[in-house]
């Protein structure tokens, strides 16, 4: 099948890829980009392993065709803080035990993200209704929603240096 | 311990996994459910672009594997047994080349009449799912007979003389649907040959040694020639535990002489994975007028699919299971796997807790009601206690069965059952094993003091492991920072028996502290050389040893060692000691005992919609015996997850058959509890210290997963006066029943 260049922004950097047009976002990421923080598992957007940050917004990569994404801004979990450094929900979801197997957390971690972003005072049923296209087996998700509603306290009084590209 | 890795994307899971050059494999699985195969040919697929091997039975050594009854082959050869049966893999350069080739593999096959579940499949002149059932290796003790591949029995007393004796004999019937494990992490593998002829299999499996020998038996080789190694695993749940993709893609890297991965998609998953057996159960209990249980016939039936596979195993647990934490004089409790022709359905965390307990938790609270009796006075009444026996006569020790039960009725607010309208409160109680097995460790102090910790266990995100390392940490009296943990390679760790069983930070454990034993006297001998100190005047402390004034870091003595005697490493190893019991009590039971078994109760309050059925879950308590607390909040982590899926299973999760069919082979029709459904979990966690158990641990990672359905079942009855015999329990049926009631 033929393929297409396209040029993607991930996590502010510029990547140019060959690609047949019906490969996914997810696929691309993690096959020809390496970018394996976004998981792979349901591949019909039920579980949210895949998700990422679309232009702010929390969106499933497995149904998203890559050439969709040209011109916009994607951040995956690879780009949500400086290398060896936490985000302040990475840094809670620590803090709060929310991690067991931890597959689905890098897709947890930027739902929450994008709903903080426009939600800075959250409650607990908000981010429930936020988090519910993710799919966690381990926690029983207490630990990860407590975990956001602290993130949310700590990003409102010292937002991070570094925010997400 | 692997939080951070985990929350930056920077963790590698099997899925992840990737080899220069390698291919993608996928599995032609059979629709048809029970058929003879009569043609299969792959010669269009294997000539289509990008696909570089097709194979089939003809291709591969025709072995049958198995754990205790070896009936299964990779691919099938003249019989198809249930739908979702590989028939074929084929090896491409993408997942779309060798989807594509998947479709152009002519398959022919001739329909038999199928049996669909355990009633058809013990009716008489039923076809048999293996003709050849008799010829099969197996385990010598199991009691097989046609489409039964184990009858597991307990017997006890005399029941029938335990039913004179009784005032009201109850007998009820309750059925429970198969779920799956739910993994977030698809199963996955990839597999590589070297020139020796060993391959490498990357895979999330939960038993690489189990995996390892599994592949040596379907590949005709000595087990050192397979290596497995896992690099990380996205939830197991028991899903895992049996072999899965990875003989697949070892088949076809061998064909093709490149790596291959193979991964599960979600309707493989769901059609052809290990999901939890369906059950059937049929209890009759007799009890005197003021409460006291006189003798139990039970009967379990496990729909196993198409291979016996955890069947045989399960069916044991299940007994018992079925005699509850009870004090019962009389008992006679059988657990049967049966065939049918459905996937080969397996273990899920607690196999056979959760179908065995929701039938014997609910009929206690049936036969409270009945006598007027509190159901919680009633439990207190015959629970098992300290010193006394289980079912086939082990000792219990460390019951802190009366302390659970009277701390969630305490936390749910017992006394007011009934608070309003439609509202109610149920409990239940069970009690679980800590699964056998042995572990070995070697523990290594690196040239600047920290440790490594080397074990053939795997990490499968309960932080079992970081449990042993604690263990480690205090025992060594060094930092849990200053230790990194080695894990899962059957080449280079130790054997482990595997992550199953809430064994890990058990065994494990124990083998640390077997470790720490003779690491610390390396440690002080050549302290004592190099300080020129008596032995017996120094002390390991803090990373140090010291005495007489003097001080030797454990960096120090590791680098002394390293420069004359090749390093500071100790070889630990445990093994569960066996549990004593009555051997005349028991037959075809492969689990007669329950190892250093934990306790618990769980209690709820709810409220249900008159009109819709929808259960609203207001409170959730578990008060769970855990021998001893080593790490509270991960022990807490369990029980919320634990019950959040044991919740699924009561309220919403079914793999729903039809005609052997899969109706709901998706995320979007298989309905797992997400953020909005799981309520807050409180738990209470009892500590009666284990004899055997590092400072008195107990396994805690299945217990939380058993008692959800029953409590639930109970409170709803409570809510309702509507009692629910079958899971799960959906709005709908709860509905239904109101409805019917209501006539």
């Amino acid at each position: 099948m033929t393929r297409i260049a396209l040029s993607l922004t991930i996590n502010g950097q510029t990547h140019d890829v060959l690609a047949e047009p019906h490969r996914t976002l997810l696929d691309v990421l993690r096959t020809d980009l390496g970018l394996i923080g976004t998981k792979e598992n349901c591949l019909e957007a039920e579980c949210g392993v895949c998700t990422v940050l679309l232009e702010g917004a929390a969106v499933n990569a497995c149904i998203l065709l890559a050439a969709q994404c040209q011109g916009r801004a994607i951040v995956t979990i690879e780009g949500l803080a400086a290398p060896g450094q936490l985000h302040p929900l990475q840094r809670a979801f620590i803090d709060h035990g929310a991690v067991q197997c931890g597959y689905c957390i890098p897709g947890m971690i930027l739902a929450a993200k994008a709903y903080l972003d426009t939600n800075p005072e959250p409650d607990g049923d908000g981010v429930r209704e936020a988090l519910a296209g993710n799919l966690c087996r381990c926690t029983g998700y207490q630990r990860i929603i407590d975990a956001v509603l602290s993130a949310a306290r700590a990003l409102r009084t010292s937002p991070p240096s570094q925010a997400a590209r | 311990m692997d939080a951070p890795g985990k929350v930056t994307g920077t963790a590698l899971y099997a899925a992840d996994f990737a080899l220069p050059g390698m291919l993608y494999g996928k599995v032609l699985r059979s629709s048809e459910p029970h058929a003879r195969l009569v043609r299969i040919d792959a010669g269009r697929a294997a000539r289509l672009p990008g696909v570089r091997a097709v194979i089939t039975a003809a291709d591969v050594p025709d072995v049958r594997y198995g754990g205790s009854v070896k009936d299964e082959r990779v691919f099938a050869r003249d019989r198809i047994r249930f739908a979702g049966q590989p028939l074929a893999a084929v090896a491409a350069t993408s997942p779309d080349a060798a989807a594509a080739a998947l479709t152009a593999i002519e398959v022919v096959c001739e329909p038999l009449r199928p049996v669909f579940d355990v009633a058809a499949a013990l009716a008489p002149g039923a076809p048999l799912v293996h003709d050849a059932w008799a010829s099969y290796t197996a385990l010598p003790i199991l009691h097989r007979d046609g489409n039964v591949c184990n009858r597991a029995r307990i017997v006890v007393g005399d029941v029938e003389r335990g039913f004179v004796e009784a005032d009201r004999v109850f007998e009820n019937r309750f059925t429970t649907s198969s779920v799956h494990q739910g993994y977030t992490e698809p199963r996955a593998a990839v597999a590589q040959w070297d020139s020796s002829g060993q391959v490498t299999v990357w895979s999330n499996t939960q038993l690489p040694f189990e995996i390892q020998t599994t592949l040596a038996e379907i590949l005709q080789l000595p087990p050192s020639k397979v290596r497995v190694i896992v690099p990380g695993i996205g939830g197991g749940f028991g899903g895992k535990l049996r072999i899965g993709v990875e003989h697949f893609a070892a088949l076809l890297a061998m064909k093709t002489g490149r790596p291959v991965k193979v991964m599960t998609t979600s309707e493989e998953e769901l059609t052809a994975a290990y999901a939890r057996q369906p059950a059937t159960v049929a209890v009759k209990t007799g009890v005197t007028n003021d409460g006291r249980l006189t003798a139990r016939e039970a009967r379990l039936w496990f729909d196993t699919g198409a291979f016996a596979g955890s069947g045989p195993g399960v069916a044991s647990v299940a007994t018992l299971m079925l005699a509850g934490p009870y004090r019962i004089p009389n008992l006679l409790l059988e657990g049967f796997a049966v065939y049918t022709n459905k996937t080969n359905f397996g273990s899920f965390r607690a196999p056979s807790g959760p179908q065995a307990n929701f039938a014997v938790e609910s009929q206690m609270d049936i036969i409270a009601d009945a006598l007027g009796l509190d159901p919680l006075e009633l439990r207190l009444k015959n629970i098992v206690r300290e010193g006394e026996e289980g079912p086939t006569g082990q000792v219990l020790t460390a019951v802190g069965l009366e302390e659970c039960l009277r701390r969630a009725a305490d936390a749910i607010g017992w006394r007011d059952r009934r608070p309003e309208v439609g509202r109610g409160k149920g409990i239940a109680c069970g009690w679980w094993t800590t699964t056998g097995g042995s572990s070995g460790v070697y523990v290594k102090v690196n040239p600047d003091g920290t440790v490594a910790l080397n074990t053939g266990a795997a990490e499968i995100g309960t932080a079992a492991l970081t449990g042993a390392a604690q263990v480690l940490a205090e025992d060594l009296g060094v930092q849990m920072a200053d230790i990194n943990v080695v894990s899962a390679d059957t080449l280079s760790t130790p054997f482990d028996f595997g992550a199953q069983g809430s064994r890990t930070a058990f065994a494990v454990g124990n083998a640390c502290r077997a470790a720490v034993a003779d690491l610390k006297r390396q440690i002080l001998a050549l302290a004592s050389k190099h300080l020129g100190v008596e032995e017996s005047a120094l002390a390991l402390r803090e990373g140090s040893v010291v005495g007489a004034g003097k001080r030797a870091t454990l960096g120090e003595l590791a680098r002394i060692s390293q420069a004359s005697g090749g390093g500071l490493i100790a070889h630990g190893t445990f093994v569960a000691p066996p549990t004593p019991y009555d051997t005349k009590r028991v037959e075809g039971h492969v689990y007669p005992a329950f190892h250093s078994p934990s306790f618990h109760a769980h209690a709820t309050d709810l409220s249900v919609d008159a009109e819709t059925g929808e259960i609203t879950i207001h409170r959730y308590v578990v008060a769970q015996d855990v021998g001893f607390a080593m790490n509270p909040a991960a022990i807490e982590g369990q029980i919320e997850g634990g019950v959040a899926q044991g919740l699924g299973q009561a309220l919403s999760e079914e793999i729903v058959y039809e005609n052997g069919r899969v109706l709901n082979a998706n995320l979007t029709d298989y309905k797992m509890p997400t953020a909005r459904d799981v309520p807050r979990v409180e738990s209470i966690l009892v500590q009666h210290p284990s004899l055997v158990g590092p400072f008195g641990a107990k396994g805690v990672g299945e217990p939380p997963n058993i008692e959800p359905p029953a409590a639930i079942a109970n409170a709803v009855a409570s809510a309702t006066g509507v009692r629910i015999t079958s899971l799960p329990i959906t709005a709908e049926k709860v509905a239904l029943a109101l409805r019917e009631r209501a006539k």
